[in-house]
This record gives structure tokens, C-alpha cells and sequence, in this order.
């Protein structure tokens, strides 16, 4: 907390000559790369524009595939090869942003070249797509694509484990009535997981927003507001490979100015990351260990008394909660009307192992 | 990128060594010379010195530098200099008139403000800027099928300001007749980073061409809708990967890729870059700017002065700057040893032989010693 506040003050007290000064008359600031805006805020818009935009591709693309993985290691893999993929995925975080920044020049460059071209070419009157396509690959795409791969080890491992803390007993309910596995995914699973998700989605927003370096190598930047992903001249640039760029040349008040735009940056993610605790926190952890708790100590052979208590539960509990519960009852209503064949088929075809998985895990 | 850098410095390091005939291991990692290509000339001698010297700054002298702390320390047994080139030009200023660096490796001489707040530093002698570093930027292009290319000014002027899009554009065969050129599309690659190469060359096309390149030279890159890449070993890399790319680099950084050959003034000549060619260009071209201070040697380069057949058009500089009254005489006396030491033929060769650069002309060399005898 002193660390942050001190952070916070540091960025503070260097950015204010920039923020402040007349930027056009300044001989500092009207030169080099900070030449040519009005002020502070103009310089630091495109770029603010630059670092969601970038970040939002990564989510994007990232986030679906991370909650696949996350779901396929928790709910369909065979325990001994979703350990190994878990182990995997975490690995990837382990792999310095350098690397991945390299990996996107070498490989993901030309790999996306071609899709580029298609994409242009017959998905080009679409904004995102538009533009003078790009011939070496340095798009925002590329960029988006390579971040996404960075923010999957956040999102895959903490989506994991909010999967796996979905109760026994929310699972076997929907399955004993008549749930094939991914309804009971949609029933149970989700609904637990989902502020849990969020959070976790929003972590690895933070992780897109201040990555610095694979930007820095991987886009070809310019200063302005665009939505085109495949151009070689129209990438919004990031704050943070801005600040990497530009630094080492900078003057001292060009350097004030671009610790003006880490303040920003730091302003960002502050609110990105205090979003997903306050999520995080609503549905808290508290409140659903007390009630998994509650659901173990009942008998689990009684789907219904399960669903009763649930139903108690979800009204006391919190806004987000209520809203799964109430929504998954009726779809198992209408299953159970449909009288379906797969009802019991799926409940018979549950993995007879994971229950044993599960334990394990517990302990 | 930086692997790929690294390695064509080792590879440059390694042919020159071949070329000398000269024994160069170990020196693959950094481009530091072997002590023995060394021409064992050196009049002075530095062996009683002893002490650090710390500096920092241009990246574009990184590899010179690197070479000649080696050949440097060879000789000075006692002295470890330690050259920061993270830092960057405007980082090494800043550090150095912060007090930190006993001198500072930049590509454009102090401003009139910096020298004024270099004096609370200096003294009222100021700081001096020796031009020490002597390069070219090179125009490089990767095209299929077209192996040697000629660009006078304005069509370099028209390429790197998006008029011209295509390679088979009027302009460009004007300049190559006979030469097939195909209709790919131009992607220019420039820097997307701060550098002292972009202000060399976007001073260039500023003086050389007014009327087409309306854009104030500085060291950011002006235009949006290049390609821009991080450092000089990205635009080598980009324009290397790509087909109808082109770019600028500092000559010592370009690897195997072609360069154009470049128009001179605005007659029909056309000059591949050389180490000659560049040092021509220095003397032609430069002229010292009165500044103020005595023995200031900030350089104006006047591109448009470059007009003879064996000058190369678009010569690089990088400077030291350093303190005319350093607060301690030792480090004086330390500091304007290795600067004499790469201001002298010797150094000069060092370099030339070891990072690629071109040497500076003699009588510059001699000016050099002269105002280095003004530091106490």
C-alpha cells in the first residue's frame, strides 16, 4: 500500500511539469517525439485509445480460448493429462515478454499474413478490417494475437481453479436430472464460476494493458486513433511501448511528459484490477466456501433437497448469484419435460472417476 | 532482433578479422576487437594510467565504443571504462549533466540551453562536443529481382513521404534506366523509437529536398503510415523479411541487405556508401558552428554541400561531450586520454575496422587534439 502510494506520488510529482507546460512553445516538448500536440491530454489520448484497443483484441481472442482450456482441464480432460496441461499452460507464463515479443516478429508476423489478406479482402468494408493491408505483418493483429497467448496462463489458471470449487452436489443435481455434461456445465458450473471468470478475465485485462516489450517489437505504431487492425501505418500505439520507444532519446521534460503517460497507465490498471476484486469480492470466496459447506454436510443422494437448499441459498445470497440459480431451474424443467432419452443415459455416463478426482483435489 | 544484431556484429567482427589476416577470437559476442588488430603504433604511451571512466549515451556508438575501451585498456592496463549505451543520446546527456558520466555519447551536439545548464556543470569553459563517430545512413530496400538501384534526393524524399506507392513509378525508373522494376507496392520502414539516425536522415531529406520533405527534422519519425520497427536492427530485419520494402539504417547495422546508391547533389552521379565516401562527405559538408564556447566543435552539416562523385550524401555524426573543467584534475587527465585515444588515426581505425564506421578526416583530427588540450 506505501509502495503504491509512493508509486502513485513519484509518477505524480515527475509528470506535473509536462502536464503543465505550454506544450506548442516549449523547445523541449515541440520537438522529437513529442513534437507537434497542444498539450498533455492530446498527446496521451491516442494513446490511451491505443493501449484498451490492444488489450481488447488480446481479451478478445484470449479469453474464450483460456476459459476453454480452463474448462477442458477441470471438467473433460483425463486427470493425468490436465495436470500436464495445467503445468503447460502455467509454464506459459513463466516465458519473459522478450521471447514472446520475438516469437511474434519470426513467427506470428508472416503466420497472420494471409489471413490479412482474406480478412481485407472480403471482410474489408468493415471498419476493423480496412485499410491499406500490411505487407510485413507489424498490425495490431499480430500484436493482440501474441498477447492473448501472454494472458491465457492468468485467465486458464485462475478460471481452473474457480471451476473446480464448483460443489459435488450443484453437479450431480443437474446430471441425476437429466443434464447432458455441458448443460450441466451451463447450469452449474458457470453460474458458480462466473464472478470468478470475471475477475480473472480482468487480471489478465491488466497483464494486455501495461505489456510492454512484445508490443514494442511486434506493432509498427503511429499516434493516432484507429480501429484497423491489418494496416502497416494505422496501429494506435501503447503507452507502455511508447514509453519504452521514446525514453531513451527523450529530454528531461519529454521524459516528465512520458512518466505523465505512465500515470495513466498506472490510473488504468488501478481501476481495471480494483474492478475485478470488487467482483471478485461481491461473490466472494466467503460466502461460497460457507455455502459448499453447507452442501456437503446433506445427504447426496437427494438431488432435490440440494436444489431446495440451493434455491434458499441463491435468495439470500448475493444479486449475481441469484440470477444462475433462477435462471438454471427452469431449463432443468424443461429438460425434464422433454422426457429425454439423454437424461438418464448422461447421468449413467458420468465419469466414474472424477469423484474420485475431486477428493483428490479437495485434498 | 537483438540475437540477429548480435550475431552480424559477431559476423562483421569475424570478417574483418579474416581480412586483416589477423587472429579476432572471442570477439563474437560484443564486436570488441582483438587487441592485436590493433595497429601497434601508438605514440603515447597510457600504461601509467589508472582509474574509471564512466559514460554513456548513443547507441550508434555502442560497437565503436566497445571497440575502442578494448584496444584502449589493452594499452591503459589500470583504467576500466564502463560506456552505457542503453541510455541513448538524450539519456546520456541527461545523465551526464546530472553529473553521473565524465562524458556523454551523443548524435546531435549540445542545444543552446543544454550548454547554458552544462555550465553550472562545467564551469563557464561549458562543455565541449567533439565529433568523434563518423557513419552513413544507408537507404536498404529489399526487392525482388533488383539487385542494384539508384534514388536521387527527391525520390528518396517522395518514397519516405508516401507520394510515391509503387516501385515501377516514373520517378524511380528516371533514376535506374534499364533496369526492369515491378509494380510491388512500397512499404517504407522507419523507427518507431527516439533515434539519432532519424535525425541525420530526416535532416538530409529536410535540406536536400524543402519543397517535397515539408516535415521538421527531429529524431521521432514525422510521417505515420511507415512501418515502423524498434531500433535499427528491426528496420533491417522488416525490410529483410519483406518484398518492395525499404528503410534507413546506420551503414555499420545493415548486414547483408543492399543499399541504394544515392544521388549527389543533383547531378547524374550515383555513390554506393564507403568509409571514404562519408569521410569526403564530413569534409566537404561540415563546417563548426560558432557556439561560443572555445574549442566547441558542434558540427553543422550542410547536405546540400555533398556534391562531388567520391563523397557519400548522407553522412552520420556522433559526438562526445564532455566538461572543458572537470571538477577533479585526475579524471581529466583519464577522460582526455581515451577521448585522444579515439579521436587519433589509431582509434579512428579501430573503429573503422571493428564497427563499420568511417573514419574522420585528419584535419579534424587534428582540431580534436587541439581543443581537447583546453580540458583541465
Amino acid at each position: 500500500m506505501v509502495i503504491l502510494a509512493g508509486v502513485a506520488l513519484f509518477l505524480i510529482i515527475q509528470a506535473i511539469p509536462a502536464i503543465m507546460a505550454d506544450w506548442p512553445s516549449n523547445s523541449d516538448l515541440n520537438e522529437g517525439p513529442t513534437a507537434g500536440y497542444a498539450n498533455f491530454w492530446t498527446y496521451v489520448g491516442p494513446l490511451i485509445w491505443g493501449t484498451l484497443f490492444s488489450a481488447a483484441i488480446a481479451l478478445v481472442i484470449g479469453a474464450p480460448i483460456a476459459i476453454g482450456i480452463a474448462l477442458f482441464i477441470s471438467h473433460y480432460a483425463p486427470r493425468r493429462l490436465a495436470g500436464i496441461l495445467g503445468y503447460l499452460v502455467d509454464l506459459l507464463a513463466a516465458v519473459p515478454s522478450i521471447v514472446f515479443g520475438l516469437w511474434g516478429i519470426i513467427v506470428i508476423r508472416p503466420f497472420l499474413l494471409p489471413l490479412s489478406d482474406w480478412l481485407n479482402t472480403y471482410l474489408g468494408w468493415i471498419p476493423l478490417f480496412g485499410g491499406q493491408v500490411s505487407t510485413t505483418g507489424s498490425t495490431i493483429l499480430a500484436g493482440g494475437v501474441v498477447l492473448a497467448v501472454m494472458i491465457l496462463p492468468i485467465i486458464t489458471s485462475i478460471s481452473r481453479e474457480i471451476f473446480l470449487q464448483t460443489p459435488r452436489l450443484h453437479e450431480e443435481a443437474a446430471l441425476a436430472l437429466g443434464a447432458t455434461k455441458w448443460e450441466m456445465i451451463k447450469m452449474a458450473v458457470f453460474p458458480y464460476g462466473r464472478s470468478g471468470v470475471i475477475s480473472a478475465t480482468l487480471l489478465g485485462l491488466g497483464r494486455a494493458l501495461g505489456e510492454t516489450m512484445a508490443i514494442a517489437l511486434i506493432i509498427s505504431p503511429a499516434i493516432l486513433v484507429s480501429v484497423r487492425m491489418l494496416t502497416e501505418g494505422e496501429n494506435s500505439q501503447t503507452i507502455a511501448a511508447n514509453i519504452a520507444l521514446n525514453f531513451p532519446i527523450a529530454t528531461t521534460l519529454q521524459r516528465e511528459a512520458l512518466i505523465g503517460t505512465g500515470l495513466l497507465l498506472f490510473v488504468i490498471s488501478l481501476v481495471v484490477n480494483m474492478l475485478a476484486r470488487v467482483i471478485a469480492g461481491r461473490a466472494g470466496a466467503g460466502a461460497k466456501r460457507k455455502r459448499s459447506k453447507m452442501m456437503a454436510q446433506l445427504p447426496p443422494s437427494d438431488p432435490s433437497t440440494v436444489l431446495a437448499v440451493d434455491d434458499v441459498l441463491a435468495r439470500k445470497a448475493a444479486a449475481g448469484h441469484t440470477e444462475g440459480a433462477d435462471v438454471a431451474e427452469p431449463e432443468i424443467d424443461a429438460e425434464e419435460a422433454d422426457a429425454g432419452v439423454s437424461g438418464p443415459f448422461v447421468a449413467d455416463d458420468r465419469p466414474a472417476d472424477s469423484t474420485e478426482k475431486r477428493q483428490g483435489d479437495d485434498a | 532482433m537483438k540475437l540477429k544484431n548480435v550475431a552480424a556484429v559477431g559476423t562483421l567482427a569475424l570478417a574483418t578479422a579474416l581480412a586483416l589476416s589477423a587472429c579476432a577470437s572471442g570477439s563474437s559476442s560484443s564486436g570488441t576487437p582483438d587487441a592485436s588488430t590493433t595497429p601497434t603504433t601508438a605514440a603515447i604511451d597510457y600504461s601509467a594510467l589508472a582509474g574509471t571512466i564512466t559514460a554513456g549515451g548513443s547507441s550508434a556508438q555502442a560497437n565503436a565504443q566497445a571497440a575502442w575501451v578494448t584496444a584502449f585498456t589493452a594499452q591503459a592496463k589500470g583504467v576500466t571504462i564502463n560506456y552505457d549505451k542503453s541510455q541513448g543520446s538524450g539519456g546520456g546527456v541527461t545523465n551526464w549533466l546530472a553529473g553521473s558520466y565524465d562524458f556523454a555519447g551523443s548524435d546531435s551536439p549540445l542545444k543552446a540551453e543544454q550548454q547554458t545548464s552544462a555550465q553550472t556543470l562545467c564551469g563557464p569553459g561549458g562543455a565541449l562536443n567533439l565529433p568523434i563517430y563518423l557513419d552513413g545512413v544507408a537507404v536498404i530496400y529489399n526487392l525482388a529481382g533488383v539487385k542494384d538501384l539508384n534514388l536521387s534526393s527527391a525520390t528518396i524524399a517522395k518514397i519516405f513521404s508516401l507520394q510515391i506507392t509503387t516501385w515501377n513509378d516514373p520517378a524511380i525508373a528516371a533514376d535506374n534506366p534499364g533496369v526492369t522494376l515491378p509494380s510491388t507496392a512500397i512499404t517504407t520502414v522507419t523507427r518507431s523509437d527516439g533515434s539519432g539516425t532519424t535525425t541525420n536522415f530526416t535532416n538530409y531529406l529536410s535540406q536536400t529536398q524543402p519543397s517535397i520533405w515539408t516535415n521538421a527534422p527531429g529524431n521521432a519519425w514525422p510521417i505515420a503510415g511507415s512501418s515502423a520497427q524498434q531500433g535499427g536492427s528491426g528496420v533491417v530485419n522488416t525490410v529483410k523479411a519483406g518484398d518492395g520494402t525499404i528503410g534507413y539504417a546506420d551503414h555499420s547495422a545493415i548486414g547483408e541487405l543492399t543499399s541504394a546508391n544515392i544521388q549527389v547533389g543533383t547531378g547524374t552521379d550515383f555513390v554506393p556508401f564507403s568509409a571514404e565516401g562519408a569521410s569526403n562527405a564530413f569534409t566537404e559538408a561540415a563546417a563548426t558552428q560558432d557556439t561560443g564556447i572555445k574549442g566547441d566543435l558542434a558540427q553543422k552539416i550542410d547536405y546540400t554541400k555533398i556534391t562531388d562523385a567520391d563523397a557519400y550524401p548522407i553522412p552520420l555524426i556522433s559526438y562526445a561531450i564532455l566538461c572543458t573543467t572537470f571538477a577533479d584534475s585526475t579524471q581529466a587527465e583519464l577522460t582526455k586520454s581515451y577521448i585522444s585515444f579515439v579521436a587519433s588515426e589509431v582509434g579512428q581505425q579501430v573503429a573503422a575496422k571493428n564497427a563499420g564506421s568511417a573514419p574522420i578526416p585528419a584535419d579534424m583530427q587534428a582540431e580534436i587534439a587541439t581543443s581537447l588540450e583546453l580540458i583541465k
